[in-house]
């Protein structure tokens, strides 16, 4: 096999309790390179239009990339692609930690998790010794419980365990999976495909090796590329402080999601920032594997009402969803409600994000108290957030509605909360605004997945990195480029930086290297990848710029498949009518049809339908996806 | 005075990163379950313990070698394996306190860090300086409990600050 790969694609069809492996198909190397693309490939042949994503005709894939278990740094990560239970269409979610490599380690690059049990059932991957053990006894259990009983069950405290938890398996629409204790495949919904399946956990432990073309070669770009890393300012901020050092930066410039989306500044920011706290909070860095940043912070509480938790994170996203958006200036609710949403195995995203929703169409007089069992919904109130989020892990009461995630939830509770439903495509926002960071207005609409920033988040205008701007799209477009406030060159912006994340994310590398800071940048891939696999055409950024833009295209196939077009890239009018009513983007509204007539250009997709056209389909070598109807 | 491995053990973050680095130097390709040190992980208390060969008041793995395969040097007091005299009985693994001499079944040998020579390539890698090499008399911490009590004190300096802080 080329270098990087094992070659294999591990099957496990929990219907008729067998396993299959088949050989990696060689030519899917040049044109998908691996992760996301071997996945988005896989699962647009398999798994047919239109079904129900809870159903045993869905399929859950984690696929890994030719540098996964390497020394490149950050290369620990994995994807987990599956039909989105949360929004029927396309869904991913990227984790970190150490089950990638440990999956590569045990001797393959893919796992494809098909059928359905009839009761539960979890997996073992053991090197070449498979299992489907019964989950009888865990059924129930939270994530860290599972994780523990089987590592000790199996007698190996170094099993790589993705579980769910009470969430996936109630199908909470927004359910996580969670690797060992504290990492999170969040979004889109995955902990309810597997829930679905009657899946608690896959264990994975391998002690092979991952071989790469030339060691040599490979071995020296990697340390080099380690030291840029270490040497890089921006880079040993984020160590020190993680992701919450992003609070300070969008109070700046106004785009700190406030009561859900209203406004972009929030008085309570300097309690949600990591000056304030990591002296107070943090007891050690942590890091997934390979990584020579760090950005994972385990930390505790020892006052006031959640006195004793002791938790990693949450992200910058979980300060925003539990904090600002729901007025809650207080870290240590956010912490709790993110060792909830680990347990339970929730995205804290769509999870506070959901609550927000809610309390907002209260605060509108379009839900009462006796749609919510009696609970006043309010802003800033920590008990009430964790007690809904309790509510929603359990599906008890009012929280069974939210389980729904936003877009259901409307529905179910009529047109009068639709105003308040801040979703695209059925997915929640993260925790950016259009009218302060216009690209990311771009962004959310077209994403994949929904209102995601993970695909194609334009740091270089949020963070104001003129150079790095100058060098990738050329100074004459500066300074509109960089500024935050204006479509000038946006869909430019989003357009490279979603093709340079495509291929992050086939490698798998992690965000932090390349997106913020941005270290690391298609030359950087090019010039690794041949050494990784031994395949010169992947050396060449053209290439890899065509492989990423078929890739995209790729998974819009995927849901215009779905029935997604044009009339579905919407923003809700809060960010499209509502100008930003305070803080330093006041008044700002994001125009988005002219970014989006833009971006449709520059990927070759119809301004009228937003599908591929014909000759975008032939260009990327896609035909045998318009075939496969 | 003779170099040795020197784990702070309040430093790691567990990206096993040495461990990487030690099977790609060793090896020639990646493969942590043959690297000659440990990274023992305690996810759920967010804990990382480096496990490395040494330094050893006694060492168990001359002790226990049947054949006298295990050599310990007088000044070093490094440990080097004589795989011409090694007979693969495993009792040195059995006895490594650390857990960090192991049998590689593929290719039926004993392996056994050796400092790289006196470059260690974990402690050139390692991002944090939870590794490094010197004199042991430069270590700061070298007892493994050490991370566990500095990891309480923080709890406790951590307790301190919020009160201060006036968090309620
Ligand atoms: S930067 Fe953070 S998320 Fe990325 S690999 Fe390192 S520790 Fe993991
Ligand atoms: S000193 Fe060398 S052989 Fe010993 S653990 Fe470190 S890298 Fe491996
Ligand atoms: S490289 Fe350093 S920080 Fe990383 S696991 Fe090894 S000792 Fe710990």
């Amino acid at each position: 096999m080329t270098g990087g790969y094992t070659g294999k694609i591990l099957r496990a069809n929990l219907t008729d309790e067998t396993f299959k492996i088949d050989p990696l198909p060689k030519d899917w190397i040049r044109e998908y390179i691996g992760g996301d693309g071997f996945a988005a490939k896989l699962l647009y042949e398999e798994v047919a239009a239109r079904i129900d994503p809870l159903s045993e005709r869905n399929k859950l894939i984690i696929a890994t990339g030719p540098i996964t278990g390497t020394l490149w740094p950050m290369s620990g990560r994995t994807v987990f692609v599956s039909k989105a239970a949360q929004t029927g269409i396309w869904g991913e979610s990227h984790v970190g930690g150490f089950l990638g490599p440990e999956l590569k380690y045990a001797g393959y690059d893919m796992l494809v998790v098909e059928g359905k049990a009839e009761d539960p059932v979890y997996l073992l991957i053991q090197d070449g010794h498979l299992q489907i053990h019964s989950a009888k006894d865990f059924w129930g259990m939270t994530t860290d419980k599972v994780t523990t009983a089987i590592q000790k069950k199996h007698n190996d405290p170094d099993i790589q365990i993705a579980a769910i938890g009470p969430a996936g398996e109630n199908l909470i629409r927004f359910s996580a999976v969670i690797i060992n204790h504290a990492r999170a495949a969040g979004r889109t919904g995955m902990g309810a495909v597997l829930g679905s399946k009657n899946m608690k956990a896959i264990a994975i432990r391998g002690t092979g090796s991952v071989e790469v073309a030339d060691h040599e070669g490979f071995l020296e770009l990697a340390k080099e590329a380690h030291d840029r890393l270490r040497n890089n300012p921006q880079a040993k901020e984020m160590g020190k402080w993680g992701t919450w050092i992003l609070t300070a930066v969008k109070q700046q410039i106004g785009e700190l999601p406030t009561y859900n989306h209203r406004t972009g500044v929030f008085p309570g920011w300097e309690k949600l920032s990591a000056d304030y706290i990591r002296p107070r909070y943090t007891v050690s860095d942590r890091a997934c594997f390979g990584c020579s940043l760090g950005c994972k912070k385990l930390n505790y509480v020892s006052h006031g009402p959640y006195a004793g938790t002791l938790e990693e994170g949450p992200e910058y996203e979980g300060l925003m969803a539990f904090g600002s958006a729901l007025g809650i200036a207080d870290y240590p609710t956010t912490l709790k409600a993110n060792q909830i949403c680990n347990k339970y195995g929730m995205d804290i995203i769509s999870a506070g994000s959901t609550i927000g929703f809610a309390i907002e169409s209260f605060e509108g007089g379009a839900i009462d108290e006796e749609t919510t069992g009696g609970l006043k919904l309010e802003w800033g109130n920590s008990d009430l957030a964790i007690k809904l989020l309790e509510l929603i892990g359990k599906r008890e009461g009012f929280g069974d509605i939210l389980a729904e995630g936003t877009r259901r939830a409307a529905e179910i509770l009529g047109p009068e909360t639709e105003p308040f439903a801040l979703h695209v495509k059925g997915l929640e926002f993260s925790g950016q605004d259009g009218r302060t960071h216009r690209s990311i207005g771009l962004g959310h609409a077209t994403g994949a997945r929904g209102a995601d920033h993970l695909r194609s988040l334009v740091t270089v205008d949020q963070l104001g990195y003129q150079d790095v701007a100058a060098e990738r799209w050329g100074a004459d477009k500066l300074p509109e480029i960089v500024d935050p406030y204006t479509e000038t060159h946006k869909a430019v912006a989003v357009f490279e930086t979603e093709n340079t994340y495509a291929i992050r994310d086939t490698m798998i590398v992690c965000w932090y290297s390349v997106s913020w800071p941005p270290v690391f940048w298609m030359r950087d891939f090019a010039n690794i990848l041949p050494l990784a696999t031994g395949e010169k055409s992947l050396g060449d950024v053209e290439n890899l710029t065509k492989i990423a833009e078929r890739q995209v295209t790729l998974k819009r196939l995927f849901n215009t498949r779905e029935g997604i077009s044009r009339a579905d890239d919407r923003l809700p009018p809060r960010f499209t009518d509502e100008p930003m009513p305070e803080g330093p983007g006041k008044g700002q509204t994001v125009n988005l049809e002219p970014m989006l007539d833009d971006y449709y250009n520059l990927r070759g997709w119809d301004l009228e339908t937003g599908l591929p056209t014909s000759k975008t389909i032939s260009r990327l070598s896609l035909d045998w996806a318009v075939t496969n109807k | 005075m003779s170099s040795q491995l020197l784990v702070d053990y309040t430093k790691c973050t567990g990206c096993r990163v040495c461990e990487l680095a030690c099977s790609a130097k060793h090896e020639a390709r990646f493969q942590p379950s043959l690297a000659r040190l440990k990274i023992v992980k305690y996810d759920d208390l967010g804990l990382d313990v480096p496990n490395v060969c040494g330094p050893c008041e006694e060492a168990p793995c001359v002790e226990v070698c049947p054949v006298y395969a295990m050599r310990r040097d007088a000044v070093s007091k490094m440990v080097y394996l004589d795989h011409d005299k090694c007979i693969l009985c495993k009792s040195c693994a059995g006895a490594c306190v650390n857990g960090v001499i192991l049998l590689d079944t593929y290719s039926m040998r004993i392996i056994k860090c050796d400092h790289c020579g006196g470059e260690p390539e974990c402690a050139r890698m390692c991002p944090t300086g939870a590794i490094t090499y010197g004199p042991t008399s430069t270590s700061k911490t070298v007892d493994r409990h050490s991370k566990i009590l500095g990891y309480l004190r923080e709890i406790e300096r951590s307790a301190e600050a919020q009160e201060s802080g006036g968090v309620e």
